[in-house]
């Protein structure tokens, strides 16, 4: 610096190219933009104006996607509920969840099964299957706990790499864990018979079992939402969420609001395991990564961190999921779209992370660290 | 006396677990000295040992650290080894009276089999039980033993029985490549695990040398330690330290020529994984870069693994295993490999930045979901019916160039180590200057506050597309090197688990650190591989080895230096503040 | 290309920011000539710190205009700012603390070479002069503060200096950077009496040895009356008063927004 020139050479330098003042990640974005949308107003538009039977789909077939994706969505909504709940409050990916809720579907499994050979679940089906359930969510519940106060309490407070890395580690652990324990195969999971068969509504055939599992997804949220919104516990908890120093300040007892929230995660994910289970009548040990993925990218979707972003999130992914690949896809001559679902899935969540990272019901703005 | 119980437990249920896993099951007749020592047993003492190991550590109380007697540490030991023993026995009585088969309906590994081991043979199980817990006691007592006797007993007995059972262990290895140099295994090895002889010998062996370190180890440290430590980022030439130069020569220089002379001695088997370990070590240096340097999570990078060995495999002439037969895909030619390696690298490269763009301004764990979901979506894209006529769909590629030079096929598991082995010196090469450079400099900045670099003059957009670039580059080379090794490729290698163990490579030997990828590799490729009757079992090992090292030593196994200062930060910079004030308190005292 | 000796190095027009319903910066005008060294004062929350942050790019105005030796900058980013010739540091020190001090200048110096991949991977002679003229560099940027960050201090870790050296080396390294024109945000922060003078010198310094543009932040009215050439009072993030100390420190309004909080001299 001693030895620089004088201030009037240096404004030479001044000069900025036109080049490096374009604003090039909004250009690159704003193509990629136009391009998606693009290639899916084409693709739709080709496959809506297919007949059936030649690529196309007919209007019933479209019907059931949707009831499929309302169906597969609640579920999602419910595991995308866990999710947020622990990213609200410490602020980590819960990886492991989706093995959370795996874990309860075996617990059901064991359960339903033995009813099933006994007669009990087509005798009682109510009563058989909330005992299934019941058994289904303590276990997730439990499991979800010894998950945070083993892998995940000592490391509150490392970098954010680390509990990440855990959770992976995690999720690797329970699920071959599982696998140890009761094997490799599929294992398939029983239906009682009031649940088999459709039933007539709005002049089409939807499946029992996908209607049960809509209700039972709503009824949930809505005590969740209650939970939260109205007891001193969801107090607590959404205390914890916005400031975890200051609620300890305040009295709140925050390892203990951070355990129920993972038991309330767990519980949820308990329940959408046997919905789970019956919908598509098997449980497998690594039934719980892509369900969590897919339930993950619906927290983010919506909005993560917030309960009305993973329910949103959750019947937006369901739906996108069914319908999708159908209607893009095949509109490209592409074979076997439904092949594709989880890349499908995963599109969905890295364009949703690219554009929006607030998630649907977010601010549109990332968090300034 | 309340946690040395709850550490019995934990114990015990380690066990059981192992039990359920099938662990026990599985190898109750894996034997490693002679047919009495075998790794069942081994399992049910390990963890009674381990917890009375535990409980007899000095603790600290009151912030003050407090040893424990030597009456304490076996009194503990004993009592904790024993309440492991008893969970278990106890957990194994009541199999039996609940019905074997009933519980195995459930865990289909609790056989009746399993049982009797567990109560040791003996009737009624309840006897059995009680063996097993007085067998835990003794074990636990032993644990806390080692807290009591000193350190020149102590040592050479460690040295001695892990090397006894690590040699055990490897009882498919050794034997072979010793036989491969003309040695006598005989009074070594049996077909069942070792010899007792040759066992007291190696545990002899292995205690002197652990006696000869004890005496002389400070020497050899040092000698070692030159070489990774004082050095700096950005500062190229700072000197190294110790003085003995000339051992630390002979040392690497050994390193060194073992490393070439390795293949020609550990036989064709074990040449095969070595060079899988080449190939994960070279994606453990990219993934290095972009995880290492750069800071950026990248949890899906698989996704240029793929690609380097499916873009190989198209341009070196790889077919298709398709319904007509053997088909070339949509787009082929058939290029040497090393004309078509430079294509597959700047194309990776050029990929790694298109995947870097749209993520740039992503924060820690959303940029690892997202780059999990691109390698998941990879992983889906080669198995897809949409890409088959590309890439072959499940059945794959095969044919795939074997990068022959003159003459010289590197399908050849012997040949294909050294070819490995030559990229890696290079990208080992091509990481540590960049390191040491502007550009790693840029790096480091980044990584430790984004916007103050920015702030600072580094384009951070650019420095993390350079990083994206060079990972997938390197990545990509890997997987070019893993289509020739075997000459066919199915999606099957390209799932998930690949990033996750790559990343695993990374971070168990440490962010950041050559060495660690290196050591990383061995671990988690190399054990299993050498292992392999553990194969089933080495997710299960790997997903809880992930979790027991971030919890116990998250900076890794051979840590970068500065890492390790990064996770230590708070400590140090309040003593070392705390420490200047009073400096400058006492200068300032003297002066005015 | 000759240069108006009175072409303001920095100028900014009507600059507006809001957040939501907060107006930070409000119509805000100021000017800044080659050589001078002017303070901006305020109340906190005045918008001191965001005009700086919308200077050097990290926030994009919502109206208005900054002109850089007559060119506008809105909408470069930070680092392409640093280039141009201009330096900020931060209110609240923001080094790279596991990074030794001499690193963390030589990081000041990464904007002012070019090293690219390949010459870094082969060192090639180039890239060896060019790293050796960036230590040069950095060290003379160090040394500007005596010995304090020289020497065998050069190769501590950032995070083992006391507070005051962290400020300071905050500044050299900002001062690594080449630059034209320097943004210091509350240089004295948290510095005791002989520190803030001894400061107060340095940044007069910066001016006369360097040949430095300088705007600082302060609060301590014993450095804004000893470096100042002007002084630009702020409050709610408009300009209340323009002028010399001592007009700007007896403006009424200005003492209305401090309400009394002026350091008696």
């Amino acid at each position: 610096m001693a030895d620089r020139e004088g201030g009037v050479a240096r404004v030479a330098d001044v000069r900025m190219s036109r080049f490096e003042r374009l604003p090039w990640r909004r250009i690159i974005l704003l193509i990629l933009s136009i391009g998606l949308i693009t290639l899916t107003i084409i693709g739709s538009v080709a496959t809506l104006s297919k007949p059936p039977g030649e690529g196309g789909y007919s209007g019933a077939t479209w019907a059931g996607f949707v009831v499929d994706g309302i169906s597969q969505g609640a579920i999602y909504a419910l595991i995308a509920i866990g999710y947020t709940l622990v990213y609200g409050i410490l602020r980590m990916i819960n990886f492991a969840h989706g093995e959370v809720m795996m874990t309860g579907a075996f617990a059901g499994f064991f359960f339903a099964a033995a009813y099933a050979e006994s007669g009990f679940l087509n005798r009682h089906p109510i009563t058989a299957m909330l005992i299934v359930t019941l058994a289904a969510l303590i276990v997730s519940m439990i499991v979800a706990v010894l998950l945070e106060r083993i892998a995940y309490r000592p490391l509150r407070n490392a970098p954010r790499l680390v509990p990440l890395i855990t959770a992976i580690g995690a999720s690797l652990f329970i699920q071959n864990a599982f696998r140890g324990f009761f094997g490799p195969q599929a294992r398939g999971f029983p239906r009682p018979d009031i649940l088999i068969g459709n039933v007539e509504l709005f002049g089409l055939e939807i499946p029992k079992v996908r209607i049960l599992v809509v209700v039972v997804g709503l009824v949930c949220m809505v005590l969740l939402q209650g939970f939260v919104a109205r007891t001193r516990t969801g107090r607590s908890m959404r205390a914890v969420a916005q400031d975890r120093e200051i609620a300890s300040l305040m009295g709140i007892d925050v390892n203990r609001v951070i355990m129920i929230t993972f038991a309330v995660g767990g519980i949820l994910a308990g329940i959408a395991a046997v919905l789970f289970a019956t919908t598509f009548e098997q449980v497998r040990f690594d039934m719980g990564f892509k369900v969590g993925i897919a339930a993950f990218t619906a927290a983010v979707l919506g909005g993560i961190g917030s309960i009305g972003g993973a329910v949103l999130g959750g019947f937006l992914l369901g739906l996108l999921q069914a319908i999708g690949p159908a209607l893009i896809l095949s509109g490209f001559g592409i074979p076997s779209p439904f092949a594709l679902k989880d890349a499908f899935t995963f599109l969905v969540l890295v364009l949703v992370l690219v554009y929006r990272p607030g998630g649907l019901l977010g601010t549109g703005e990332q968090e300034k660290v | 006396m309340n946690r040395v119980v709850k550490a019995g437990l934990a114990g015990g249920a380690v066990t059981i677990f192992l039990g359920l896993v099938g662990l026990i099951e599985r190898f109750a007749d894996l034997s490693l000295v002679g047919e009495q020592v075998t790794f069942s047993r081994l399992i049910l003492v390990v963890a009674p040992f381990i917890v009375g190991y535990a409980v007899g550590r000095p603790r600290v109380e009151h912030g003050e650290r407090r040893s424990i007697t030597a009456r304490e540490a076996l009194l503990w030991g004993a009592v904790a080894g024993a309440v492991a023993g008893a969970l278990v026995g106890v957990a194994a009585v009541a199999v039996d009276a609940f019905g074997v088969e009933r519980v195995r309906a459930v865990f289909i590994q609790v056989t009746q089999g399993l049982i009797d081991f567990v109560t040791l043979g003996l009737e009624p199980p309840i006897v059995g039980a009680i063996g097993l817990t007085a067998i835990s006691a003794v074990a636990g007592v032993l644990g806390g033993a080692m807290h009591v006797v000193p350190d020149r007993i102590r040592k050479p007995i460690v040295s001695a029985i892990a090397t006894i059972l690590a040699l055990g262990f490897l009882q498919r290895v050794v034997p072979v490549a010793m036989a491969e140099i003309d040695l006598e295994t005989d009074w070594l090895y049996t077909s069942a695990g070792l010899t007792w002889f040759g066992a007291a010998v190696i545990g002899g062996i292995a205690a002197g040398v652990s006696i000869l370190k004890t005496w002389k180890g400070d020497v050899i440290r040092d000698a070692i330690r030159g070489t990774t430590t004082g050095s700096q980022i950005g500062v190229e030439g700072s000197a190294p330290r110790g003085g003995t130069s000339v051992l630390r020569t002979v040392i690497l220089g050994g390193a060194a020529v073992g490393l070439f002379v390795l293949p020609l001695v550990v036989g064709s088997v074990v040449s095969e994984r070595l060079g899988t370990v080449m190939v994960f070590i070279l994606l453990g240096l990219g993934l290095n870069i972009v995880v290492g340097y750069a800071g950026l999570l990248d949890l899906g990078y698989v996704a240029f693994f793929a690609f380097g060995a499916y873009a190989t495999g198209i341009l070196t002439g790889g077919m298709l295993n398709s319904f007509e037969g053997i088909t070339p895909p949509v787009i082929h030619a058939d290029l040497s490999f090393y004309v078509a390696l430079p294509i597959v690298v700047l194309l990776a490269a050029f990929v790694g930045m298109l995947i870097g763009a749209p993520v740039l301004r992503l924060r820690g764990d959303y940029l690892a979901l997202v780059t999990l979901g691109l390698g998941e979506m990879v992983s889906v894209l080669v198995a897809s019916p949409w890409l088959t006529p590309l890439v072959g769909g499940p059945a794959g590629m095969r044919d795939i160039s074997d990068a022959a030079i003159g003459g010289i096929s590197f399908r050849d598991p012997k040949n294909f180590y050294f070819l490995a082995l030559a990229f890696v010196i290079l990208a080992l090469f091509v990481s540590r200057r960049l390191y040491r450079s502007r550009i790693g400099r840029a790096w480091t900045a980044m990584r430790e506050d984004e916007q103050t670099a920015d702030a600072m003059g580094i384009s951070t957009t650019s420095y993390k597309l350079l990083a994206f670039a060079m990972g997938g580059a390197i990545g990509s080379i890997g997987g070019a090197l893993f289509a020739v090794k075997i000459g066919s490729i199915t999606p099957a290698s390209f799932q998930v688990f690949v990033s996750l163990q790559v990343l695993g490579i990374v971070i168990l030997g440490g962010l950041g650190s050559l060495p660690g990828v290196v050591v990383g590799a061995l671990v988690l490729v190399g054990l299993p591989g050498i292992l392999r009757e553990f194969e089933e079992y080495s997710f299960l090992a790997y997903g809880a080895a992930l979790v027991i090292v971030m919890l116990l030593r998250p900076q890794g196994l051979v840590p970068n230096v500065r890492r390790t200062r990064e996770l230590q930060e708070e400590e140090r910079a309040q003593d070392a503040w705390a420490a200047e004030k009073e400096q400058e308190a006492a200068v300032e005292g003297v002066s005015t | 290309m000759s240069v108006p000796d009175d072409l303001p190095v920095l100028e900014v027009t009507a600059l507006e920011k809001h957040f939501g319903g907060l107006f930070a910066l409000s119509k805000l005008d100021i000017a800044v000539r080659r050589g001078e060294i002017v303070s901006v004062i305020g109340p906190n929350g005045a918008g001191k710190s965001t005009l700086f942050n919308v200077i050097t790019g990290i926030y994009e105005p919502d109206g208005g205009d900054v002109r850089y030796m007559g060119e506008s900058i809105v909408g470069l980013r930070p680092h392409q700012l640093v280039k141009l010739g201009i330096a900020r540091t931060f209110q609240s020190v923001r080094l790279f603390a596991n990074m030794t001090i001499l690193e963390n200048a030589m990081v000041g110096q990464h904007c002012r070479a070019r090293g690219g991949v390949f010459g870094s991977i082969l060192r090639t002679p180039g890239i060896r002069d060019e790293e050796e003229r960036i230590k040069e560099r950095a060290i003379e940027a160090l040394g500007f503060f005596g010995p304090r960050l020289s020497g065998y201090r050069m190769d501590q870790p950032a995070f083992s200096l006391s507070y005051a050296n962290r400020r300071r080396l905050e500044m050299a390294r900002a001062m690594a950077t080449d630059p034209y024109l320097i943004l210091l945000d509350e240089p004295t922060a948290g510095m005791n009496p002989r520190e803030t003078l001894e400061l107060r010198d340095h940044i007069v310094r910066m001016r006369d040895e360097l040949g430095l543009t300088v705007v600082v932040i302060e609060h301590d009215m014993r450095v804004v009356k000893g470096v100042s050439d002007r002084v630009i009072a702020c409050d709610y993030g408009q300009k209340i008063a323009e002028g010399t100390y001592d007009e700007v420190a007896h403006d009424e309004r200005v003492v209305e927004a401090y309400l009394g909080t002026k350091a008696t001299e």
